[in-house]
């Protein structure tokens, strides 16, 4: 339930690989825009993140570049990327995200 | 007997080899059991463990047949369990113990019989009893895992617990026997069974093979050959495979090459699996070298790759690496697609287990080289990160660091995490020196979350880290210690630190208790509750509940989903003292507007539609009927002509009855007969040959919209086949064409048989395949094709048999012809041609086929074909054996054979099958009922299991449900509804009708409205001792209750009073029905004082919303205090006016979003209203939620209006998804 009026520039990136960090895929992603957020939480029992991150950029230009790029490929492995239809689960995640 | 068993066993056998387990420890005698004090398990745990035992022998079941093995964790998992519940059954004992052989290829072979005697002592202190199917299963785990025992002590062992031996254990104590060459002991074994009788099967020939081989006298090992031969039993290619792997044993690899093309020149056929045991003998033997030679002749097939996985894992274990590595390297490969996928990743499997038994890993690069797998050595990484293995993983990442591959902070992260869990500070210490060996930097979220935490205080952290030399950490350390030694309010943000730790401690240091964001707060409150278990909640409820009063003082709201949120946690976790704190601050103390009255809803009333006595129908007399008619010609009801019709059809009149249509026609051109009324003039026109008319009847319930289905379809068919029998082929085909074409009924398969049974019982096979090829092409159905393909393989006519099978396997692919020819070859006892068949490779288990083949032979008691199916389906990919023995057992139920039955059982245990609980308890009855003692613990039928089987497995469910009818037993009525709903909502009309067909007598009555019949015959069925279903009952009181018929109700009551606990009726039935009852006679002041009872009372209301009586619900709400207890989800589907006159009556109505979203849902194209209500909404400061919003929005765009808002962006089912994933009740959810 976000706030109706401001725009948010967001990602949802799924199908990462366990080697990649928080640090790689803000990398990788930065190439197409500057990156605001960068989420990708991981589990404090098992030591993995999830496989998931969501990725805000500051611009809608950022957001454009990324999507209009298929296939992403990081490392050889081929990440999903798509807008975050959920912003929704942002705000859940947050704590998560916050917590790794 | 049994001590004539003993001696001539003990006494002849030389003692070879211990019992390694230091004897009875093992194995209960009788006094052991006794001593065992099994108190009698209370119900609750036995459903527990029942419904328990479905979902492990589910899960072990799905993974031996998909993957042919289980994992040690999974069968650990579950004997855990099994041991929790305590009291495991005997089925969950077999369950285990057959697990622990050739099921666990990652377990050394002795560690596998060390688990195997862990879960045999284990169960057996818990009290399992264990019959001779255990004693089989054990032999048969000690012969996988190649233990050596004495068989001779185990059958002592065996006679002390007062077990008998059966052909199974003497088999494997043969296979035991042979499996050490001892040739003499197996021979004195033999001797034995053949002097009870029992038979030589083939296992017992090919263990022999075995056993002169391992006695190194190969001559006699192919010389068992002819012995099979002399006894009439032909080598089979179990018997084959002892003989290849007797040549593997010795590496005579020519031999093995000559027994493969002698195996080919027959019509055996070894499966690749089979081939598979030639090269792990081979390897093990130590003749690596010809593996190569025999991986040529793998065929692939059907379940090449999992059977190939186990044979690896296996040759791992037994550390056989490298050629384990040569069989990988024969695995398909994925064609790696740089487009789609992310590389090949074949051999996963294969680190995962060279990592798990600690070999190191030499096969990346072999991986990589022969294009296998794309990133091996990251993956072995994460297989021992994931097995926190420390030593490996940092070898891995060592050759990554040559290889130039990064090594990031975040790899170490599952080995530091397994040290936080158990406060290793020694481990995390080594961990970070790794670190810094491998040039790798510990990022912020290394220390905060992982390092630090590891550490009993901040102190001892900062020390130990100073010796690293991580020096900058210290600062990081001693804030974290000025936070938390703060006391007095930092106390309970501490608590919640343990859970939000580094989330809050941001906050508290920079000196806020609240987080920056209002409204963030709601979801830190609803998370932190989420978070905490009951017992935490319930410890800390004080200062829960102080912090609470502190966020209420500092002003914070909560918006109301949330906090409803909230409150279902709290709700759960029964503290509602806390709740309370939360209510005072909801936001909802503003008044509600009086909601307009928009025209009043105008009354219903119901037509009471004339009935008139008709005497005729009752006599059955056609002429007296007909004599009545004419006297009271003018008092003719369009439903007397009916019923007078239907009597002439009956009477085989067609014309009298035609007659009277005309009449009626005449009377009322709109009347129209109800469809098994038109059915029965259709059977009688064509089967006077009336085609012309038949037809007319069919193009008029067309035109009149008749609906065909259920009985009538059945009607139909037998209207199809009567002509067929006169063998009136134009007529049928007109018939059948016309009902199709006008789409009167669907063309089933058997709508369409009347055709082909017309050729078939002329014997014309060749005008019979004619005819189900026209069916197939008209209509897409196949009738009779297996009767076709009988008679065809009978007549022996090969030519019409291709042209058959071509047409099928064109029209419906060649899985369905190979189980159509199978089916064929059993039903005419051409069983050799039936097993080539099945033995097609690549060909899998069809559940539905088999199933449709098996009754059939239940159905016309065809044992030979059905045991035969058993059997040869034995090594069919994918089949469910226990299925396969049930189908049998239920056969052997039918014709009361418990001796076949018990042979039935016997091949169960040969074929290490487990039995389900339904099939031991179809055993056990089999046995009762000739009295017959029952070998085995019978597990107790667990009748509320079926409302949760219901859901999943109706099919099982349905059959427990009659099996239940059958033993007379009653069930609770919610097994029932939950049954029919499931079938319904499966499609299984036909079995929920089945169903509700039990005891249907009443149901059906009370659906007529008679209701004095149905009253008449629940007196009877009580009288003769029967006892009606609850459905029924609850029908017939329903039926009642809407009649207004209050005695009626009373009369059923007290009838069924004394039956009342074994039917387990509510009593809230009668209750509810009679509130209803009243409503209909208009005194609701009496009910609420005549029930001191919320339920029935509110129903009324809601009844009296429903009717419009707005002024009778008010008078309810003086009277009972129903506020409280009316929900919205009441209301859910109701039109508007209901929940405005709702409103109208609670104007403090507690939910009131949710009843606004429902009235926005409820508001159908009209804006105007949908207009105020969004002001009203607005005016009284509710949220509207997306959902209603949208709906608003819409309203807008189709009056053509702009939008005053900002419409939500997403699709409706986007936020009714929203709402739902928000857990609080939606509009759409109801």
């Amino acid at each position: 339930m976000s706030a109706p009026g401001k725009k948010v520039f967001e990602l949802f990136v799924s199908k990462i690989p366990w080697t990649l960090g928080t640090k790689e895929v803000k990398e990788y992603f930065g190439q197409f825009g500057h990156v605001r957020k960068c989420l990708l939480p991981f589990d404090k029992g098992t030591g993995f993140h999830k496989g998931f991150c969501w990725i805000g950029y500051t611009t809608e230009e950022g957001l454009h570049n990324a999507l209009h790029k298929d296939p992403h490929v990081v490392e050889g492995s081929k990440l999903q990327v798509q807008q975050n239809m959920m912003p929704f689960t942002w705000r859940r995640m947050d704590k998560e995200a916050e917590e790794s | 007997w049994r001590s004539l068993l003993l001696s001539s066993v003990l006494s002849l056998s030389p003692c070879s080899s211990a019992w390694p387990c230091s004897g009875t420890r093992y194995y209960g005698t009788p006094a052991e059991q006794k001593v065992v004090a099994r108190d009698e398990p209370s119900l609750g745990v036995r459903n527990k463990q029942s419904h328990q035992f479905d979902w492990a022998l589910a899960k072990l079941d799905s993974s031996v047949r998909r993957t042919g093995r289980v994992t040690k964790s999974l069968l650990q998992r579950i004997f855990h369990d099994i041991c929790r519940t305590g009291y495991p059954s005997g089925n969950q004992a077999l369950l285990l113990l057959r697990s622990c052989g050739s099921l666990l290829p990652e377990l050394p072979l002795a560690e596998r019989t060390e688990f195997a005697h862990h879960i045999w002592g284990k169960l057996l202190e818990l009290g399992a009893a264990y019959d001779v199917s255990h004693y089989n299963a054990l032999l048969k785990v000690y012969l996988q895992n190649e233990f050596k025992f004495s068989p001779t002590e185990f059958l002592a062992k065996m006679e002390a617990a007062n077990v008998q031996p059966n052909r199974v254990t003497y088999q494997r104590l043969i296979a035991a026997y042979c499996q050490v060459g001892d040739i003499e002991g197996a021979s004195k074994v033999l001797g034995f069974m053949k002097s009870k009788d029992l038979p030589i099967t083939e296992a017992v020939f090919n263990s022999l093979v075995t056993g002169h081989s391992r006695a190194g006298d190969m001559e006699s090992a192919v010389n068992i050959l002819s012995v099979m031969r002399g006894t009439g039993i032909d080598p089979g290619p179990d018997t084959y495979l002892a003989l290849l792997v007797a040549y593997a044993e010795k590496g005579d690899m020519d031999k093995i090459k000559e027994t493969l093309n002698q195996v080919e020149n027959t019509d055996i056929s070894l499966m690749d699996r089979d081939l598979m045991q030639v090269v792990f003998t081979l390897t093990v033997a130590g003749h690596q070298q010809h593996v190569p030679e025999v991986l040529e002749h793998l065929r692939h097939d059907g379940g090449f790759v999992p059977d190939a996985m186990n044979l690896c894992l296996s040759l791992i274990t037994q550390g056989h690496e490298s050629t384990a590595f040569m069989l990988l390297k024969t695995f398909p490969s994925v064609q790696a697609d740089s487009q789609n996928s992310n590389g090949p990743d074949v051999g996963n499997f294969f680190l995962r287990h060279c990592v798990n038994t600690n070999k190191l890993v030499g096969f990346c690069k072999g991986l990589m080289d022969s294009n296998l797998h794309a990133a091996p050595m990251q993956f072995t990484l994460y297989c021992a990160l994931e097995a926190k293995k420390m030593a490996p993983a940092i070898e891995v990442m060592k050759t990554m660091k040559e290889e130039g591959l990064p090594i990031r902070p975040h790899y170490f992260w599952p080995l530091l995490a397994q040290h936080k869990r158990d406060q290793n500070t020694a481990g995390t210490l080594e961990v970070l020196k790794a670190m810094q060996e491998l040039s790798t930097e510990p990022d912020i979220d290394t220390y905060c979350n992982y390092v630090l935490r590891t550490f009993p205080s901040v102190d001892s952290a900062r020390t130990a880290l100073a010796v690293l030399g991580c020096m900058w950490l210290c600062v990081l350390a001693c804030m974290c210690v000025l936070v938390l030694r703060q006391g007095g309010r930092m106390n309970l943000v501490f608590t919640c630190a343990i859970m939000w730790s580094y989330f809050l401690l941001v906050h508290v240091c920079t000196g806020n208790l609240v987080p920056p964001r209002p409204e963030n707060m709601a979801y830190f409150l609803y998370h932190l509750f989420d978070g905490m278990s009951e017992t935490e909640v319930q410890a800390k409820e004080e200062v829960l509940r102080e912090y609470l009063q502190q966020l209420h003082k500092k002003g914070i709201c909560i918006p109301v989903n949330i906090y409803r949120g909230i409150r279902n946690i709290l709700d759960s976790h029964h503290v509602p003292e806390l709740i309370k704190g939360l209510e005072s601050r909801v936001t909802l103390e503003r008044k509600l507007e009086e909601l307009k009255a928009q025209g009043s809803s105008g009354d219903s009333h119901l037509k009471c539609s004339k009935t008139i006595k008709c005497v005729c129908v009752f006599s059955q007399n056609l002429p007296r009927a007909l004599e009545l008619k004419a006297e009271h010609e003018d008092k003719m009801s369009p439903s007397c002509y009916a019923l007078l019709i239907n009597l002439c059809c009956r009477h085989d009149n067609p014309e009298e009855a035609l007659n009277l249509k005309r009449e009626l026609a005449r009377m009322d051109s709109e009347a129209t007969l109800d469809v098994n009324k038109y059915m029965s003039l259709l059977r009688v026109l064509s089967k006077h040959n009336r085609l012309e008319e038949a037809v007319d009847i069919l193009k008029e319930m067309k035109e009149k919209d008749v609906v065909v289905k259920d009985t009538a379809v059945v009607l139909l068919f037998h209207t199809f086949s009567a002509v067929a029998l006169r063998g009136d082929v134009a007529a049928l085909r007109r018939l059948q064409d016309t009902t199709f074409a006008l789409g009167l009924a669907k063309p089933t398969s058997n709508l369409c048989s009347p055709m082909v049974t017309m050729y078939l019982e002329k014997g014309d096979f060749a005008g019979a395949l004619e005819a189900v090829m026209e069916c197939e092409t008209q209509y897409h159905q196949l009738p009779r094709i297996h009767d076709v393909l009988c008679g065809i393989v009978k007549k022996g006519d090969t030519e019409l048999l291709q042209k058959a099978m071509d047409f099928v396997s064109q029209q419906r692919g060649e899985m369905t012809v190979l189980y159509d020819l199978f089916f064929a070859f059993l039903q005419t006892g051409r069983y050799r041609e039936a097993r080539k068949i099945i033995e097609t490779p690549g060909l899998r288990a069809k559940p539905g086929r088999l199933q449709w083949y098996a009754e059939k032979c239940i159905g016309s008691n065809q044992m030979e074909a059905l045991e035969t199916m058993v059997d040869l389906t034995a090594k069919l990919f994918e089949c469910d054996r226990d299925e396969m023995y049930h189908y049998l057992l239920c056969l052997c139920k039918d014709t009361n054979d418990w001796s076949k039955a018990e042979a039935v059982w016997t091949k169960m245990q040969e074929e290490n099958v487990i039995p389900r609980e339904r099939t031991l308890r179809l055993l056990a009855d089999i046995f009762k009922t000739n009295n017959q003692e029952v070998p085995f613990e019978v597990p107790e039928v667990n009748w509320w299991s079926l409302m949760s089987l219901g859901a999943v497995y109706h099919a099982e469910a349905y059959n427990v449900l009659k099996e239940a009818e059958r033993l007379g037993k009653a069930l609770v009525p919610a097994c029932y509804d939950a049954l029919i709903k499931a079938l319904l909502s499966s499609g299984s009309m036909e079995d929920a009708m089945a169903v509700k067909d039990i005891n249907l007598t009443l149901t059906r009555k009370n659906r007529k409205m008679l209701k004095e019949n149905a009253l008449a015959s629940l007196k009877t069925m009580l009288q003769m001792d029967q006892v009606p279903s609850q459905l029924a009952l609850t029908r017939l009181v329903q039926g009642l209750g809407n009649h207004g018929d209050i005695k009626g109700i009373q009369e059923v009551a007290s009838l069924i009073k004394s039956l009342s606990p074994s039917l387990n009726m509510s009593s809230m039935l009668f209750v509810n029905n009679m509130a209803l009852a009243h409503i209909k006679k208009t005194m609701a002041e009496r009910l609420c004082h005549q029930f001191a009872s919320y339920k029935p009372a509110t129903d009324l209301f809601l009844q009296c919303l429903d009717t419009g009586r707005v002024e009778e619900a008010r008078q309810l709400l003086q009277v009972a205090s129903l506020r409280q207890r009316l929900r919205p989800f009441s209301i859910s589907r109701g039109a508007i006016a209901k929940i405005k006159n709702l409103l109208e009556l609670i104007p403090d109505f507690a939910e009131k979003e949710l009843v606004y979203a429902y009235m926005m849902k409820s508001m159908d194209k009209n804006l105007e209203a949908a207009k105020a209500l969004y002001r009203r909404m607005q005016a009284e400061g509710l949220q509207m939620n997306e959902l209603s919003l949208k709906r608003l929005a819409q309203l807008y765009k189709k009056a053509g209006e702009p939008v005053p808002f900002e419409e939500p962006p997403e699709t409706f089912k986007f936020y009714a998804d929203k709402l739902k994933a928000s857990t609080l009740p939606s509009p759409e959810d109801d």
